[in-house]
């Protein structure tokens, strides 16, 4: 393909290099590129928040960063997280409030909502609901989300207390 | 009782799909990847209605990796056109070609498909070919549609018309003629649609050497599309597997089989290649599958305070086409056959039309026909209580089924009885509804902002959608819906269904119900589905079915193996089977529990006289008569059944603005025997969810010409965490007489009341104004806008 170059991104914490037309988008390039589907598209209008990953610990949508622009920056995607056996304790507390149905726009919030509690260990439900209304759900009506990111700030908080 | 014993149905167990989902694991259409596949990308339609006379690919083909471009002349040969009838002689038969060689008929319709190495190049080949456009003149509005001098969308539906359907039951015009009061009113209920999140997408791999088509795609409907697809095609339905593993939701609006669907199949044929198509948000939003404009015309009777009949007079938009298979009829015969509610007139008469326009095609979301019904019922109900000076609640009360038996609708419905009055009741207290009226009176007499207003409602929501409940609303058909249920030689279970679960959480709920019909734990089954070469055939998940039937057939099918179970325990045990007890993966003697053996032995004895290694067997000797299959294959298709509910609306109305902010929602809910509680709370808040965008905001607008508004999700505005209110649940268990378990669907709830609670109290908090509500939906434009009118 014309006017490929080879891109280096780090991605949940290994270099990736891989040739990248300039106006591949980071969603496509994690996706097709790298084999992480666990990024979704739901708009790339910029809208849903679906393809939402963290880029030098920013909240982005992949969707509307081209691939080039994240040549050299480190970015963390919802495989960053837990593995099934030991999940996340976000995702553990996912699971328990049943914050997701269909489970496509929940990588998205995953990732929304470990940028929240990493910047706001201790967020009040409105600025729960505030951070998270650039993510759309269309299953569950918010309430297991916002049960589940509240659940989650208090885990953290007691594992952090354990940890010190 | 110990956590792992059972009973299982009934408890809240967390969901085996989590931790896949959770993990970035999911295996949706887009996911998948097959060596030497390409991509696909349609060229659209920009015009609304247009001849077309040309289209000149030669610059497309000519692009680098650009491998073909495909018209509806290339496709003309190799698919049959989708034929959407319904044998009635009041419904027209209509008939599409998958793809356009001639005319659009609405903005968004595909007339060619670009084939290339990747999506990039595909959308570059689509800019580069040429269509020669002959617009021609377009409708939009309904009303408009049914004029004479209309443009006409198909040749083969003149005047517009798709379908003209009345009905009469009981004496109407005496009921009129006689009645102390008549109240009228018309409502435009706006086009909005499920817009699940996960975009369309169909990936096709035909394979020459063996001429078998595997198809991924988002369907609620696997094996209906296997067949419609196959026929299409003209290949058998065994050469063809139709898999929809994850899905990012569907409403409704993936039951349907798309021109898609048949499409990239059949590119994939022509070229002998696998195509993969994932529709963009644009296309999705103009070409997806529409629901719920209507325009509603109901009037009722009423009689010393009672509502003694009903006339409705529906025209639905049906789009530029009739939806296929389920035709265009889908909200058109729903809405009048679900008017009466849960309300019991003496009479009932109505007339539904269903008619073409130049816009995408509809057919079904969540709470077909019923939530539009509730909404102009609902507000005029609450305009008969105001106009006699009674409370809403009690006015209802005074009018419903009361749910202690059966009860027949004059539409046809059987309802099968429940909780009525006592979920309205039930609402009533957990809203502490005269608290809220006090509140109410207190800020009106202050003059305080923004309003206040409360919106009550009561509902049945048909469920479990049988040939028996389609025939009651005028499908004349019958369904096959089946389960198998097999127990593996290491005693796990494998159940399959020909449901899809699309976030219903089918693989939780399904192995609980499993898992209690043969005694073992539910972690011991595994449920798959979605893949029409592994699971049997059934018509899929929508209406609300799977819970009733697709549970049903999964309890008949685990009572064969289980008596089959029964007769290997009892020879290795030395009883009559009719004394084998089975529980929490144990097997024993009636009266001896502290003898039993394991689930697991029993079904090694079973396959190889023994049981598996590291377990005590008989060390073999299975006698003749017990080679029997541990597997079982069942059909059930319930009679009529329908779960019950109500709810209640806290809702503020800022007059200055016309934003409304729904506070508190308020649910009460009846499903009978609920499979797990968790999954039914998660549905009730989705639903309203769902609720609260159709009410407030969703809509997918066009101008009078046809021109499509809202292709982005920046126009089509899908609620958010901040507009979703508190809400509070609450349960009556009030089991079926008529279904296996008792169970009830519950899927659409909060669609089929929820939009009409939210109305109510938008016109509850703007009574004081004279504020009727006869427009949705209630964006601060059309609230101002019923403020204005109120005024004037
Ligand atoms: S896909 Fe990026 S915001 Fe929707
Ligand atoms: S779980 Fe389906 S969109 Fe959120």
């Amino acid at each position: 393909m014309s006017g490929e170059q080879p891109i280096t991104v780090t991605v949940n914490g290994e270099p990736r290099t891989a040739p990248t037309e300039p106006r591949m988008l980071l969603a496509d390039f994690l996706r097709h590129e790298l084999g992480l589907t666990g990024t979704h598209v739901g708009c790339e209008q910029g809208v849903c928040g679906a393809c939402t990953v963290l880029v030098d610990g920013e909240l982005v949508r992949s969707c509307l960063l081209f691939a080039v622009q994240a040549d050299g920056a480190a970015v963390e995607t919802v495989e960053s997280l837990g593995t099934r056996e030991a999940l996340h304790p976000i995702q553990e507390a996912f699971r328990e409030h049943h914050a997701l149905q269909c489970g496509f726009c929940t990588p998205g919030f995953l990732m929304a909502a470990k940028a929240l509690l990493d910047a706001e260990p201790d967020p009040t439900e409105a600025e729960i609901r505030d951070h998270l209304r650039g993510n759309i759900c269309r299953c569950t009506g918010y309430t297991g989300i916002v049960a589940a990111v509240r659940a989650a700030a208090q885990q953290l908080a007691q594992e952090g207390d354990r940890g010190r | 009782m110990a956590a792992d014993s059972a009973p299982h149905v009934g408890r809240r167990r967390l969901r085996v799909e989590d931790p896949r989902l959770l993990t970035g694991g999911g295996r949706f259409v887009d996911d998948v990847e097959l060596p030497g596949m390409l991509h696909a990308a349609f060229v659209r339609s920009p015009h609304p209605h247009a001849r077309i006379l040309g289209i000149d690919t030669e610059a497309a083909l000519a692009l680098d990796g650009v491998h073909a471009v495909v018209t509806g002349a290339d496709l003309a040969e190799v698919v049959q056109p989708f034929v959407s009838a319904l044998e009635r002689p009041e419904v027209r038969t209509l008939v599409r070609d998958v793809l356009t060689t001639d005319r659009v008929r609405h903005v968004g319709e595909a007339v060619a498909v670009v084939v290339a190495s990747s999506r990039y190049l595909a959308e570059d080949g689509c800019d580069l070919v040429a269509v020669d456009w002959a617009p021609t003149p377009a409708v939009a509005d309904p009303l408009a549609a049914m004029t004479p001098d209309a443009p006409q969308v198909d040749p083969d539906a003149p005047g517009n018309l798709v379908a003209d359907i009345r009905l009469e039951s009981g004496d109407v015009e005496g009921c009129f003629a006689g009645a102390d009061h008549v109240f009228a009113k018309r409502l435009h209920a706006q086009r909005h649609w499920g817009a699940p999140l996960e975009n369309d997408g169909v990936l096709a791999s035909y394979v020459p050497a063996t001429d078998e088509l595997t198809m991924w795609c988002t369907t609620q409907t696997p094996h209906a599309t296997q067949s419609l697809v196959a026929d299409a095609l003209g290949m058998p339905s065994a050469q063809v597997r139709v898999i929809a593993h994850d899905m990012g939701g569907g409403f409704g609006a993936r039951a349907r089989t798309s021109v898609e669907e048949a499409i990239v199949p059949a590119v994939s044929r022509l070229l002998g290649r696998p195509v993969k198509w994932i529709a963009d948000r644009s296309e999705t939003l103009a070409a997806g599958v529409h629901a719920k404009e209507m325009v509603v015309d109901l009037s009722v009777a009423v009689t010393n305070g009672r509502l003694t009949a009903m006339r409705a007079d529906v025209i639905s938009d049906a789009g530029a086409y009739s939806l296929f298979p389920f035709t265009s009829l889908v909200d058109a015969i729903s809405a009048p056959a679900a008017m009466p509610g849960i309300y019991v007139p003496e009479a009932l008469a109505y007339r539904t039309r269903s008619v073409l326009t130049n816009k995408s095609w509809s057919g079904p979301y969540r709470g077909i026909g019923q939530g539009v019904s509730q909404v102009v019922r609902e507000l005029l109900v609450d305009e008969v209580a105001r106009e006699l000076e009674v409370d809403p609640i009690e006015l209802r009360v005074r009018n419903m089924a009361t749910g202690d038996g059966p009860h027949r609708t004059h539409t046809g419905f059987v309802y099968d009885g429940g909780s009525y009055v006592q979920a309205l009741r039930a609402v009533q207290e957990r809203m502490d509804y005269a608290g809220l009226r006090d509140e109410q009176r207190r800020r009106r007499a202050a003059g305080e902002e923004p309003y206040l207003g409360i919106g009550v409602g009561a509902y049945v929501e048909f469920s479990g959608w049988s040939g028996e409940l389609g025939r009651a609303h005028g499908y004349p058909s019958d369904y096959y819906d089946s389960a198998s249920v097999t127990v593996e030689p290491d005693g796990s279970v494998m159940v399959t269904t020909g449901a899809q679960s699309h976030g219903q959480s089918h693989e939780t709920t399904l192995a609980q119900v499993a898992a209690d019909a043969l005694g073992v734990a539910p972690d011991e089954v595994t449920v798959r589905e979605g893949d029409t070469a592994t699971s049997v055939w059934g018509m899929g998940t929508w209406a609300s079915r799977t819970a009733v039937i697709y549970g049903g057939a999964i309890m008949r099918a685990a009572g064969d193996v289980r008596g089959r179970m029964a007769l290997l325990a009892g020879h290795m045990l030395e009883c009559s089977p009719d004394d084998v007890e089975m529980r929490d993966g144990r097997v024993w003697v009636a009266g001896s529990p502290d003898a039993a053996i394991a689930f697991a032995d029993v079904a090694g004895f079973a396959y190889f006289g023994t049981a598996m290694a590291g377990h005590a067997g008989t060390g073999g000797g299975r006698p003749g008569e017990l080679d029997v299959a541990l597997t079982s294959t069942r059909p059930y298709s319930p009679p009529q059944v329908f779960s019950n509910g109500a709810i209640g609306v806290v809702a503020t109305v800022d007059p200055g603005t016309g934003v409304v902010a729904v506070e508190r929602v308020a649910f009460v809910e009846d499903c009978g025997t609920m499979l797990n509680p968790m999954v039914v709370d998660g549905q009730i808040a989705g639903s309203v969810g769902q609720a609260i965008g159709a009410a407030l905001f969703e809509e997918l607008s066009y101008g009078d010409d046809g021109a499509f508004l809202s292709p982005t999700l920046q126009d089509y505005l899908l609620p958010t965490a901040l507009d979703m209110p508190a809400l509070d649940i609450g349960h009556l268990v009030s089991p079926s007489p008529v279904t296996e378990g008792g169970i009830k669907g519950m899927g659409e709830v909060g669609m089929v009341c929820g939009p009409a609670a939210i109305a109510c109290a938008v016109a509850d908090a703007l009574a004081p104004l004279g504020v009727r509500i006869d427009r949705m939906p209630l964006d601060p434009d059309g609230v101002l806008d019923a403020i204005r009118r109120a005024r004037d």
